[in-house]
């Protein structure tokens, strides 16, 4: 599916890994805890944050390749493979992101990078296996919020 | 120890319409019963996990000499596989394929297509070749190729309904598979023509 | 009321049953325990940080509870969570997984109307509605929540038992150049392809070409 983000153009294969992560969301879902929180959803919902949409998801999937996925290792190979599925796919899309960027269509203003922050802070509330399988089990929010595009 | 048991030698890949198996030669131990393990490891393991290595268990202690890593070769990045050999206690040294695998360089045949004309209707029947597959239909009225229709078509097995046609005109149709993941194309399957009932008088 | 001490088995299998996004939740009752139990629910909007009792839903004797309304909202998850009692002692809380009310809901098959002329007919479909809180509220239809929403149809003529299959995006299709005086059979189905969700076949309209002229 091709995705329109801004001046940005990114095909990505998002059945691919939205299968991934729906094979895994119930065991990762259920190795969180914590109801209460959300490292993308807090304070604001994705959904409702006025934000540039190429900035965010440049800076998400950076976030899930460089601090979550590595922190997800379990003791279930069927998990870790999809895991391992879905990081790769977001590393290839995290490239074409990064040529967007170079290329100064994935501009970011000051209320993406706020949110960002805020996201980013959300992730080192918590210690960092927590945090990142808390972020792995959210990466639905993140799809849905793309899908809309 | 591990030196004892050689490691599998010619791995390589057999890739067609996103489809990919690793294969090695055997292990030939007189009298006993060499079983295999298999790994991979793609770009993101490399670069962010320590050039970690992930067993396919499907293929964890298998007797055979072939593995189906098409569930894990699901992101088009470079992957990395690996085989050993085991015989009890005894492990081979890990053989790695030499190179890179990517999934863009899977082979695409063409799709084989039933084309037929009910009455006044252009239809196509294509057979299933995977799930990551879908067709690119093209047809046209014979001697009007300029006027060429194109029309992506994700069921197979069941008639599509592609057009009506004129009647007694005769229309032709080609087909080809495209993977969306690696945005690559086959090349098309050979033209069938078909023509619709009635005689073209009928249209005057 | 300072907590009982809990020793009454658990609510089994609780769980959402969503139709479009008419978010139902439903369990059963602890093993073991007759008629007479009671049941109050709460629920909670993933990542904010507080548990709400329905009162709807306070001391009831049935095994579901209608929480549409607290859950309308499709761009949040949820978790709702279930307590039993019986002769002064209760169960634990029992919790639903994450519930995603966009991923998570089953989509009813399209609306399907057809008519014929001698020689074709017209098939003209309806996405269904979002569940609404009441009739006078607006509506909207499911083609909103899912913007890459197709249709599927599939036409048999009954005499020949053949069957054709069309997608479309747009919502009405028109075959043309159809046998006069003859009986044909029209189902439709939606797919959404992400997130992956596809409703089942509508049953059978059947409808008949008129005579020739």
């Amino acid at each position: 599916k091709i995705f329109h983000l801004g001046a940005c153009r990114v095909s990505m294969s998002m059945a691919e890994i939205r299968a991934g992560f729906t094979a895994i969301k119930a065991n990762i879902q259920s190795r969180d805890p914590i109801r209460t929180l959300s490292i993308l959803s807090h304070p604001h919902s994705l959904h409702k944050v006025k934000v540039e949409r190429c900035c965010i998801t440049h800076h998400l999937f950076t976030f899930y390749v460089d601090k979550v996925f590595k922190h997800c290792k379990t003791e279930d190979s069927f998990v870790n493979r999809k895991i391992s599925s879905i990081a790769n796919s977001f590393l290839s899309v995290r490239r074409k992101l990064g040529q967007c960027h170079e290329q100064n269509n994935c501009v970011c203003g000051e209320e993406s990078t706020e949110k960002f922050k805020q996201i980013l802070a959300n992730y080192e509330g918590l210690n960092v296996t927590t945090a990142a399988m808390k972020s792995l089990g959210e990466l639905d929010i993140l799809l849905d919020w793309m899908d809309k595009s | 120890g591990d030196a004892l048991l050689p490691a599998p030698q010619s791995i390589s890949i057999l890739s067609t319409n996103m489809k990919h198996f690793l294969t090695w030669s055997p292990v030939i131990i007189q009298g006993a019963t060499v079983r295999y393990s298999v790994e991979f490891q793609g770009e993101y393991e490399r670069e962010y996990a320590n050039g970690s290595w992930i067993p396919i268990s499907e293929c964890s202690l298998t007797t055979a000499t072939v593995c189906n890593i098409t569930e894990d070769i699901s992101a088009t990045v470079a992957y990395k596989l690996r085989v050993r050999a085991e015989l009890g206690a005894t492990r081979s040294r890990w053989a790695t394929m030499k190179g890179f695998f990517n999934r863009v360089t899977t082979s695409l045949t063409p799709p084989v297509l039933r084309v037929l004309a009910d009455g006044y209707h252009l239809l196509v029947q294509l057979a299933d070749m995977g799930p990551a597959l879908q067709f690119r239909v093209l047809y046209w009225k014979k001697g009007q190729e300029s006027r060429m229709q194109q029309k992506v078509v994700r069921e197979v097995s069941s008639l599509v309904h592609l057009d009506t046609m004129e009647a007694g005109a005769e229309y032709c149709v080609k087909a080809q598979t495209h993977v969306e993941a690696i945005n690559r194309s086959s090349s098309f399957s050979p033209t069938q023509c078909v023509r619709a009932q009635g005689d073209a008088s009928m249209w005057l | 009321s300072g907590e009982l001490y809990c020793s009454l088995p658990n609510p089994r299998n609780v769980h959402f049953e969503s139709i479009n996004m008419k978010n139902v939740l439903h369990w059963s009752a602890p093993e073991g325990t007759g008629d007479g139990v009671l049941y109050r629910v709460k629920y909670a909007v993933y990542g904010v940080g507080k548990w709400i009792r329905k009162p709807e839903c306070r001391n009831i004797n049935r095994t579901w509870c209608d929480l549409s309304r607290e859950t309308s909202d499709y761009e949040e998850q949820y978790y709702a969570s279930v307590k039993a009692f019986l002769n002064g002692t209760c169960s634990d809380w029992m919790e639903t997984t994450r519930f995603n009310p966009l991923t998570d809901t089953k989509i009813d098959p399209p609306m399907v109307r057809v008519s014929s002329t001698d020689k074709s007919i017209s098939i003209i479909l309806t996405a269904p509605e979002k569940w609404k809180r009441s009739p006078e509220e607006v509506s909207v239809s499911l083609l909103q929540v899912y913007p890459g929403l197709q249709y599927n149809i599939s036409v048999l003529k009954k005499k020949t038992k053949k069957r054709w299959f069309f997608s479309i995006s747009n919502n009405t299709l028109v075959v043309p150049w159809l046998e006069p005086g003859t009986a044909y059979c029209v189902s439709a189905q939606i797919h959404v392809t992400t997130p992956l969700l596809d409703s089942d076949f509508s049953k059978e309209h059947c409808i008949a070409t008129l005579k020739d002229k």
